[in-house]
């Protein structure tokens, strides 16, 4: 009927987390290589995550590295021949270039294209439905209505986010470790992952100001300081045609899957048993509670990322 | 030989740069390039500017690189098949699918992916190249090796930014929505095309939030002192023989959003020390230091005044969007 996902970067995060509500898991965190025993960057580590994924009875995705520089092109190519090895669902894939990489080792395996593929419009659905592209992450500025027309009009599955903080930068470079205090390892390149802690950017707080802006930094990878939010609105997105739906988890408590995965499960069960108009208050309150900035609703009715539009 | 390819952000600047010596000037379409609606140039102008670079014999290369909605695509087309009847030469682009229409539309037309396109490796060159790219901007941080190792492998003409980031930070642009998550409004024209505030993806400016102050803390707890979270490109000079040796066909002088006088001497410069690069084997660039330096500091002076522009109306923005919601 519908297929809800997250993501779990390695295989500690897969076995610490209830994962019970998924059908479906991206393995790996693609937008920092040295991130510990990563699923995107360890190829000894596949095999484990992959069975552990299947004994589940879920759908297992690799991602792949965001954004691979020409240096790290050999290690990328020998992880990719490393997973084609393996019975993977798919790849996700956000880089161009790897497209074109997968595409020349004439491999068969579905291709998801990932949040920063840049994917506005469906004539570039249609192209990289050429290139093995099965279903696409929209870019996170594009409103329901643009993901519907999408979806409409070609021939590709659409990913559509529902929950979690919107990933909204992504750098070959470590915004933490640049601005480690001198006297930690990070400070002389070597990474002792400072991002296992939070780590926020933030403006205007505290004084009483309006211009309440933050951000979640993970170190490669800038995140929305608000969680996004659309529990409210699963009738809709139903009534819309969505069918695959997906939980941000990179950068969550060990319990964030878990929880925000009950309620979607619950809602969307609702939404397409024709259950409408579910009492939501329950749910937001949980779903408020386990985000330190509040909600938003992204892009998806026409405003800035971070507002947030109700039901009603 | 390489060509120089300079800014046209208004009429007046786009004369003036092919008054200096570049060989093609690059315009922005109103409502369809990676800028605000003031360093875009209307449609008499875009003709203006094409009959001009024609009676100098140079190029006009024209800036279509919003990411559009997926139904102004029609549009998109008619418009690009208009520029090149009026005899625009080429055409920037970023949304993947609209560059390969206009390939299949327009066989002999030039296109240049733009910086939109965020490229990251060689293997992206090449997927760029066999959908119909014809100059592939490389990114700032690149090293002539691997420059020279891309014109090598992929054949493609390659374009650098006469700019470059000098150390980490954000990657930019292409890969970053910061902006229009704080501030984004979107509205349709009387042609049904779609304008936006706060996207340079979109079509209009990005809002410079990364260059306010910003805390950062870590378990809520301050760390480090009040900061900007990217660092800004700058003019560079010196490496410029050993980028044309690696074979690069396109040198782009930025600024579009500066102003004509500060363009203007931009090319002035890098024309002079393009001539002495083309005249000699071993090419003394150091009379242009001294010059380069000044120009570097006009720069971050506009730079700066423009930033603040842009963040306050960040700031005005997001003050009435949350009061609207309260």
């Amino acid at each position: 009927m519908f297929e809800l996902s997250t993501d779990a970067c390695n295989i500690k995060k897969l076995r610490d987390g209830d994962f019970s509500a998924y059908n479906a898991i991206y393995l790996g965190d693609f937008s920092c290589p040295e991130y510990p025993q990563n699923f995107s960057s360890n190829a000894n580590k596949l095999k484990e995550g992959l069975e552990l994924v299947k004994s589940r009875g879920q759908k297992a995705y690799l991602r792949l590295y965001a954004v691979p520089s020409n240096h790290d092109m050999p290690w990328v190519l020998d992880l990719i021949d490393a997973a084609l090895e393996l019975s993977f669902d798919a790849f996700e894939v956000h880089n161009l270039g790897l497209l074109r990489v997968l595409q020349e080792k004439k491999s068969t395996v579905p291709v998801h294209l990932g949040v920063f593929g840049n994917l506005y419009t469906h004539e570039t659905a249609k192209l990289l439905k050429e290139y093995g592209v099965t279903r696409v992450y929209p870019n996170p500025e594009l409103s329901l209505k643009e993901i519907s027309y999408i979806a409409d009009n070609s021939p590709i599955d659409v990913l559509l986010p529902v929950h979690g903080k919107i990933p909204l930068v992504i750098s070959e470079t470590c915004f933490i470790m640049e601005h480690t205090d001198n006297s930690k390892p990070c400070a002389n390149g070597v990474c002792s992952f400072p991002c296992l802690e939070d780590h926020w950017l933030k403006r205007g707080r505290d004084d009483g100001s309006l211009n309440d802006w933050s951000l979640k930094d993970t170190g490669r990878m800038t995140l929305s300081g608000k969680d996004m939010c659309l529990v409210e609105h699963a009738d809709m997105l139903v009534a819309e045609g969505f069918t695959a739906f997906y939980v941000q988890n990179k950068g969550e408590a060990d319990d964030y899957a878990g929880r925000v995965g009950a309620i979607y499960r619950a809602a969307l069960e609702r939404a397409f048993a024709g259950q409408k108009d579910a009492d939501c208050t329950p749910w937001l309150t949980e779903l408020g509670a386990l985000s330190q900035e509040g909600l938003c609703n992204g892009y998806y009715f026409e405003g800035a990322g971070q507002r947030y539009i109700g039901r009603n | 030989m390489v060509m120089m390819m300079a800014p046209g952000g208004t009429l007046e600047m786009a004369k003036m740069v092919l008054d200096e010596g570049a060989e093609a000037v690059y315009v922005g379409a109103l409502g369809w390039s990676r800028r605000g609606a003031q360093d875009e140039l209307s449609e008499d102008e875009i003709h203006h500017v094409m009959d001009y670079a024609a009676h100098l014999g140079r190029e006009v290369r024209v800036v279509v690189n919003t990411l559009p909605s997926s139904i102004e695509i029609p549009m998109f087309l008619e418009r690009v098949a208009r520029y090149a009847s009026w005899g625009a030469r080429g055409f920037m682009i970023s949304d993947v699918g609209a560059m390969r229409l206009v390939r299949q539309m327009l066989p002999d037309v030039h296109i240049h992916t733009s910086v939109g396109c965020g490229i990251t490796n060689y293997e992206d060159v090449k997927f760029l190249r066999d959908i119909g790219a014809t100059y592939v901007v490389l990114p700032y941080r690149l090293t002539v090796a691997e420059v020279e190792k891309i014109k090598r492998e992929s054949g493609v003409g390659i374009e650098v930014f006469l700019f470059k980031t000098p150390s980490g930070g954000k990657i930019c642009p292409g890969k970053c929505m910061m902006s229009s998550y704080f501030s984004f409004r979107r509205w349709l024209d009387a042609n049904g095309k779609d304008h936006f505030f706060g996207s340079a993806s979109r079509g209009g400016d990005c809002l410079r939030v990364c260059q306010t102050q910003w805390d950062f803390k870590v378990n809520n707890t301050g760390f480090q002192q009040p900061m900007t979270i990217k660092t800004n490109p700058t003019l560079w000079l010196g490496e410029l023989p050993a980028y044309i040796a690696a074979g690069v066909d396109c040198l782009k002088v930025p600024g579009r959003d500066r102003s004509a006088t500060l363009v203007r001497d931009i090319v002035r410069v890098y024309r002079r020390a393009l001539d002495r690069i083309q005249e000699s084997d071993h090419p003394d660039l150091s009379p242009f230091a001294g010059e380069l330096e000044i120009l570097r500091a006009r720069w971050g002076t506009e730079r700066g005044k423009r930033d603040n522009r842009l963040i306050s109306e960040a700031e005005k923005a997001t003050r009435g969007a949350l009061v609207a919601t309260l």
